[in-house]
């Protein structure tokens, strides 16, 4: 029993490698073709990979369906923008900063950590309210929360800009860049998903009844995975802000939680595997998707999708998997090497759990 | 030919059996007990009928007719009636706003008046607070309400589970007494979830006894009470 | 108070009533939080209007008088719910809440996406019945004769709902199912009729708003429905889910309290207003979750 736990645990471990491993290929693969459209492609979708991993620490690990993770990632870019952004521009976009802030020029790994840091401490505090409540009515405080920052964020003017785009941030992210933040993403949800806390609250993620038993320590390890997971969504809001160089408190509102859970959805939100699958899908699909709206020439006429179809096209492939394949494309299943790979013989009917 | 039939029953939750492929079959007009140990099946079955559990296989028949693989609302438009586990009532309806959400399926509308005034000569309590909210009623009303409220779709056959569970002994004298008597009266087939078999005896009829979803032994009542049978069903296999 | 704030309050509430009771009605019955309920208000107000990218909108549907039009615009409006109902969440009938939920979502996505391929992003200006705007003199107040008219057109629908529910076969039969729908089965009432009854309901509620919306502020917007969205869930989630009569209350509450504050709060803080509103949901949910959402029986709660 004992030896074939701990094979069961080493074959666990080689999840994050081999979806690092695949990650590597594919900015190799890119970079290889010297195309910039593809390089920019990577770089989005890996930051992707960052902000739905982060999503997937808390919603995977608990069950419960967030529509706030935007929010984090909103408040993540934000953060970078102030302590990022060049005084002088500072003092014209953004009049009410404190003088410290106004003033600082940080390095970009550090604003990220720190965009990060400060939606980690947002979802501590919101958290520890909104995690109380059990699963519907959790979901719904948490889109009051994703409305409220979004509502804070369009009229607070002097220290976010309100509705006008907050511009010149260092455009500094690279699909290598990205690919790093990536891995440590995977990192970190695997090894949470692996702990004592991940384990006992995916135990409780089925049955709510259970669950209550256990009352109070469900509470605090999804509290642990939501402040977790708030962190690389802030890091991946950051990253997106350096990415486009420009942001806005609706480019982290509705359509980037639509993007985020349908990713979540379409791979599968039963493993860390599916997340990342879930973001390779539809990050392939939305590119398709935007060449198809710009205009594909078919022999002598040109054929182009309206704008708009991209979400409705990903919103119709999301319909279709809650409703034919409900675990989503992987259905909880982990990418892992074979137990004879990592010393031990293979015992297909050992249930995993035991 | 009999009124009700199941054949080789199956049903499973997941990996749990809660049915393993049972048959037995109920006469017209007959009152059929069914007891057994917790976890032995019994409102599983009763669940399964009333087609509000999916069976993993096996065939349920009235009148000839397959009732498995119907909704339950198909099935109740056949004529089968249940008294649920704790009683679901519709709490936040009013007591004869219970019975009337029965009678929607009903072609003979203008006899629905008339089995409204009959339920409140059978049970005149639920007369008494006919306008009153169901989740004011105390636990033995609500189980007279639960009956009167299968009662009010005219069924052929009723399906009662646990209508002891709670009450009060006296109070559930007073179930049994109504329920016979309308079984009596409008000639209803009757298959009742019991715990206790010496009640069973009382009142009167057959009765079959399960265990790990299976029946064991199926007799009149009054015979089980003086054979070890039901230490059997509780205790495992006599030594 | 004045007399022109009251009526603010109370056409403003009576609307967040209506779109309030439209998502109470589907989750009282199917447990699914709708969250594609603004798309069909957007819907049924884009369904005025000649589909064009164009800013000024050429009516369509909106030229036909009102007896016919209103009738035509609830009809459609209660359509686009059953279409939904029948190819989305039937086909998701035995999932989870959570899973009902997040298909809500994505409907409400395509939706509004569909309204922007057919009409662009633009808002437009409707002009819907503009002889309604003039005033009427009550007492002291000069009130716009729309506002009477809504307020009276709500009161008549609250009224009509009502005896709908209280009197009806079908209302009987909705209320039994959003207690105990498996028990209501169990007594042949059928799971399709009631479902699609609450979701044609629920439609032309959505259709009622869109209406009184194009009326009061003569603009269609494919975005819309979202705001007024957001307001009526925290009215159902105020009432308690699925508590119908919860959902007018809080509705009416919530829109009478926006527009105290917005006459009320110092003019720095305004803009802030819906963000007070997103964290009373919050701590509504805190501290009265059993009153909100009944049928949970988990302790919440440490």
């Amino acid at each position: 029993m004992l030896r074939q736990h701990g094979i069961r645990r080493r074959m666990a471990a080689t999840t994050p490698l081999i979806l690092a491993v695949l990650l590597l290929a594919f900015v190799i693969a890119v970079s290889l073709t010297h195309d910039r459209a593809l390089a920019r492609m990577a770089a989005e979708t890996l930051i992707r990979v960052t902000l739905v991993v982060g999503f997937w620490i808390f919603v995977g690990n608990s069950g419960v369906v967030s529509f706030g993770h935007a929010a984090f990632a909103c408040l993540g870019a934000y953060v970078s923008a102030w302590t990022t952004l060049k005084p002088a521009m500072k003092a014209t976009l953004l009049p009410g900063l404190p003088d410290w802030l106004a003033a600082a020029e940080w390095p970009v790994a550090a604003a990220a950590v720190a965009g990060g840091g400060v939606a980690a401490l947002v979802a501590l505090a919101t958290g520890a309210a909104i995690l109380r409540l059990s699963g519907i009515a959790a979901s719904i405080a948490t889109f009051a929360f994703l409305a409220m920052v979004n509502t804070i964020w369009s009229n607070w003017t002097p220290m976010t800009g309100g509705t006008s785009s907050v511009v010149g941030l260092e455009r500094y992210v690279t699909p290598w860049a990205a690919l790093a933040w990536a891995v440590v993403a995977l990192a970190v949800a695997a090894a949470y998903g692996a702990s004592a806390s991940g384990l006992a609250l995916r135990a409780t993620r089925e049955d709510e009844v259970a669950a209550a038993a256990s009352g109070i320590d469900r509470y605090r390890h999804r509290l642990l995975a939501y402040t977790l997971s708030a962190f690389f969504c802030g890091v991946g809001g950051a990253l997106t802000g350096h990415f486009i160089g420009v942001i806005n408190p609706d480019s982290f509102y509705l359509s980037l939680t639509f993007l985020m859970l349908a990713m979540l959805v379409v791979g599968g939100i039963g493993s860390l595997s599916g997340a990342v699958a879930g973001v390779m899908a539809l990050s392939l699909a939305v590119e398709l998707l935007v060449r198809m709206e710009k205009g594909v020439t078919l022999g002598v006429t040109t054929f182009a999708l309206p704008p708009g179809s991209q979400e409705i096209i990903i919103a119709v492939a999301m319909i279709l998997v809650l409703i034919f394949r409900p675990a989503g494309l992987l259905a909880g299943r982990e990418i892992m090497l074979p137990a004879r790979w990592v010393g031990g013989r293979a015992d297909r009917t050992t249930d995993p759990t035991s | 030919m009999s009124k009700l039939a199941v054949h080789d029953l199956a049903v499973r939750y997941g990996k749990l059996t809660a049915l393993a492929e049972l048959s037995f079959a109920v006469a017209e007009g007959e009152r059929v007990f069914i007891s057994g140990p917790n976890g032995a099946g019994k409102s599983s079955l009763l669940a399964a009928i009333a087609g509000s559990v999916r069976a993993a296989h096996g065939r349920i028949e009235m009148d000839g007719d397959i009732l498995s693989g119907l909704s339950p609302e198909a099935i109740a438009r056949r004529g089968l009636s249940m008294v649920p586990e704790g009683r679901r009532i519709f709490a936040g309806l009013t007591v004869q706003e219970n019975l009337m959400v029965g009678t929607g399926m009903r072609r003979d509308r203008g006899a629905i008046a008339d089995d409204i005034a009959a339920m409140f000569a059978a049970f005149p309590i639920l007369a008494e607070r006919a306008r009153a909210p169901a989740g004011a009623l105390s636990g033995g009303q609500q189980q007279m309400l639960a009956i009167a409220r299968a009662l009010m779709t005219n069924p052929k056959v009723i399906l009662v589970d646990e209508p002891s569970l709670g009450l009060a002994p006296k109070v559930v004298d007073e179930v049994y007494d109504r329920l016979t008597g309308l079984q009596d009266l409008r000639g209803l087939t009757m298959i009742i979830v019991e715990q206790s078999s010496a009640r069973a005896a009382r009142v009167g009829g057959r009765m079959l006894l399960m265990r790990g979803g299976r029946i064991i032994a199926d007799g009149d009542a009054a015979g089980f009470a003086a054979r070890d049978l039901l230490a059997e069903a509780y205790f495992g296999e006599p030594a | 108070m004045s007399l022109q704030l009251l009526f603010d309050a109370l056409a403003l509430g009576g609307i967040h009533a209506i779109a309030a009771l439209g998502i109470a009605l589907i989750f009282g019955v199917m447990r699914l939080v709708n969250f594609a309920h603004g798309q069909f208000i957007a819907c049924a107000v884009f369904a005025l209007i000649l589909p064009s990218a164009d800013a000024l909108a050429v009516l369509g549907l909106g030229r036909l008088p009102a007896p016919v039009l209103v009738p035509v615009i609830l009809s459609v409006g209660a359509g686009l719910a059953l279409a939904a109902e029948a190819l989305v969440f039937r086909p998701m009938r035995n999932a989870s809440p959570v899973t009902l939920m997040v298909g809500s979502f994505a409907l409400g996505v395509a939706l509004q996406n569909l309204l922007l391929v057919l009409y662009g992003g633009r808002p437009k200006a409707i002009s819907l019945w503009a002889g309604l705007g003039h005033p009427v003199r009550i007492g002291s107040a000069e009130v716009p004769l729309l506002q009477l008219i809504v307020i009276a057109a709500i009161i008549v629908i609250l009224v009509g709902l009502a005896l709908l529910l209280r009197r009806s076969r079908i209302g009987l039969e909705m209320r039994a199912a959003a207690e105990d729908f498996g028990m209501a089965r169990m007594l042949g009432v059928p799971a399709n009729r009631v479902i699609s009854g609450a979701f044609a309901l629920s439609g032309s509620l959505a259709a009622v708003v869109a209406l009184v919306l194009v009326a009061q502020t003569g603009i269609a917007d494919v975005r819309m429905g979202g705001q007024i969205m957001l307001v009526a869930f925290i009215a159902t989630v105020v009432g308690g889910m699925g508590s119908l009569s919860g959902a007018v209350v809080a509705g009416l509450g919530i829109g009478a309290v926006s527009a105290l504050l917005q006459a009320g709060l110092p003019p720095e803080a305004r803009p802030f207003r819906d963000a007070f509103l997103y964290a009373a949901v919050i701590l509504v949910l805190l501290f009265r979750p059993q009153g909100l959402f009944a049928p949970v029986g988990t302790r919440t709660r440490v």
